[in-house]
């Protein structure tokens, strides 16, 4: 049985990552990065806590982070996608610029 | 009572699931052979042959459980039993959501044929939105969390991309990578939630949940999973801190997926909430914190749709302010107010679904969206304005309309269960809604200028928003058998929580 400890403050680090990755960034991609950090926070945390039970590392939660794994790689991918797309029309990466819709 | 535990297991997927995931992967075939071959209307017919045919589905599945109120269906999906694999949990409420889901799809359908048909990649189109309509119904049927989350991704993958769909223009861009950022961030908080109640139970099954967490002392762990869910749930369901994503997505997606987006979608979104926390916490927990952000999602919705000149944006507005009335059943925490909150679901898919049709025929005729270029309209398109009028005149609350038995019902609970300031604060909100509604039909029904020529859209988009008009009026009039259908689906989630544990669990 692993301790505990490290790896929640790891995922609360990786959380605060993310979060101010997404705020404080201005190129498209790497907000997508921000997200990816987000969803790998959640997957550390199940990982982390399917140790706990006392003798054996319970597949469960390794089935739903694999599914998991798959499930942010196709919403990663759609967002890349857009982000092409918003590149021939703004011809910019910087999301600062995409302000047309407002209110 | 006896009679009342009878539970029928299987092992394959829910019927209306398999007809739309079936379909949506044939549609990529009937779409080349459209393409290739030149058979005019194939794509349209095959999906609304298989919205019909999920509707049929979901009545089969309706007449199953008929018989016995609290019935439960189980069906296991990973091969092991319940507690372990994943699993469907078909009950009253997931019958009444799903046959709301597909009903809306099925109208769609039918409206989008002439809608669309100037556009290219139709086949995409037509697929993604049997997927979406597949995502929905496998949440509102999803026995565990993990599968909740697997078609919750499914409908937020495909109305990413429908709402981007018109990708020439800048606008459907942007809103949708908007949409995209925001929702997947709240699916990466979904998924942290998840592991949250995991490490605590040791599962994920619903049912398993409720018999593990529902009474346990409060606990800053609790605290911190309560938020993490209301973040995950409330971005897709437009709560206010977290709903700038609506406004820009919803009008900027062709008029039929506006109509599914603001129609089912984000009450899609409110039905996973709402079960997820009756079944986790006792409704005493998150009362007040929903009572407040019902109050604020409603009042900041209205103000702002206020200053709407866009009509489609209004109407997005308006969706919010819709999710906040839904709150107060939710707030309520009683059985009568989750009815309310269900029949709102129903009524809305209805009333929204309809508004956004008729002012997508409105835009698609003027070639405009600004309220003050459509001056006289109502004049040149009577019927479609009339719908119109009826799905405003519904969404405001007036008597003899469906919005208003439910929004009735909805603040009665809230006085219920002692909580007047709440109700008080959703009429003010009524109220104050009627003026940016009466708004567009004064404009509406102007004179119009010089010159300005619309001609009535084709007869089946006309006949599908009368057809929904005509429901409107219908059950504004006669709702007995809807609020009977929506106590039964409210009792199942709030009173039969342990029937609904013994049924899983053996």
């Amino acid at each position: 049985m692993l301790p505990l400890t490290p790896f929640l403050v790891a995922v609360g680090l990786m959380l605060v990552i993310g979060l101010s990755c997404l705020m404080v960034k201005r190129d498209m991609v790497r907000l997508l990065i921000g997200v990816e950090i987000l969803f790998n926070a959640a997957n550390l945390c199940f990982i982390a806590l399917s140790t706990q039970t006392p003798g054996y590392v319970d597949p469960f939660a390794h089935s739903v982070v694999m599914m998991a794994i798959v499930l942010d790689g196709t919403v990663i991918a759609v967002g890349l996608a857009m982000v092409l797309n918003v590149y021939k029309h703004y011809k910019t990466l910087d999301i600062r610029k995409l302000r047309r819709l407002k209110w | 009572m006896v009679g009342q535990e009878i539970i029928a297991h299987g092992s394959h997927l829910p019927l209306p699931l398999m007809v739309l995931l079936l379909g949506g992967i044939t549609m990529l075939l009937i779409g080349l052979l459209n393409e290739r071959i030149k058979i005019p209307w194939l794509r349209e017919a095959w999906m609304v042959i298989v919205a019909t045919a999920a509707l049929g589905s979901v009545y089969l599945l309706h007449q199953q459980l008929k018989t016995v109120p609290s019935k439960i269906i189980v069906l296991v999906l990973w091969g092991q039993s319940p507690p372990l694999g994943g699993c469907f949990e078909i009950d009253t409420l997931s019958i009444f959501m799903s046959g709301s889901i597909t009903f809306l799809v099925f109208l769609v359908a039918l409206y989008s044929i002439n809608y669309m048909e100037k556009e290219s990649r139709l086949t995409e189109f037509y697929t993604l939105v049997t997927f979406m309509a597949a995502g929905m119904t496998g949440i509102v049927m999803a026995g565990d969390f993990f599968t909740l989350f697997i078609f919750w991704e499914l409908m937020s993958l495909s109305s990413y991309v429908l709402v981007a769909f018109l990708k020439e223009s800048w606008g459907p861009i942007e809103a949708g990578f908007k949409y995209l950022l925001m929702s997947a961030t709240a699916g990466a908080f979904l998924l942290l939630s998840m592991s949250f109640l995991y490490g605590m139970t040791g599962t994920l099954n619903f049912a398993q949940l409720a018999a593990s967490l529902r009474g346990v002392p409060i606990s800053p762990w609790l605290i911190v999973l309560f938020s993490a869910l209301i973040i995950g749930f409330g971005v897709k369901s437009a709560i206010v801190p977290l709903h700038t994503w609506l406004p820009d997505a919803h009008p900027e997606a062709p008029s039929p997926i506006s109509a599914l987006l603001s129609g089912i979608v984000i009450e899609t979104g409110l039905y996973a909430m709402t079960r997820v926390l009756f079944t986790i916490f006792e409704p005493s927990f998150f009362k007040l914190a929903i009572a407040l952000l019902a109050v604020l999602t409603m009042t900041l919705a209205n103000v702002m749709a206020l200053l709407q000149n866009d009509i489609k944006r209004l109407l997005a507005y308006s969706s919010i302010a819709q999710i906040g009335y839904m709150l107060v059943g939710l707030a309520a925490g009683t059985a009568y107010g989750v009815m309310g909150l269900f029949l709102h679901i129903l009524n809305h898919s209805l009333m929204k679904g309809m508004a956004f049709l008729s002012s997508g025929s409105i835009a698609h005729e003027a070639k405009t969206r600004d309220i003050r270029n459509l001056r006289g309209v109502g004049r040149m398109m009577p019927i479609t304005s009339l719908t119109l009028f009826i799905a405003l005149l519904g969404l405001g609350g007036v008597p003899g309309t469906n919005g208003f038995i439910s929004k009735f019902i909805l603040f009665n609970s809230a006085i219920g269960s002692g909580m007047t300031w709440l109700a008080v604060a959703g009429v003010l909100n009524s109220a104050l809604s009627m003026a940016y509604y009466l708004r567009v039909m004064k404009t509406l029904i102007g004179s119009p200028d010089e010159g300005f020529k619309v001609n009535e859209v084709a007869p089946l988009m006309v006949a599908v928003t009368l057809v929904m008009a005509g429901l409107i009026v219908v059950l504004g009039l006669w709702p007995a058998p809807a609020i009977s259908f929506a106590t039964k689906a409210s009792e199942t989630l709030v009173n039969g929580l342990n029937t609904y544990i013994r049924a899983v669990l053996g």
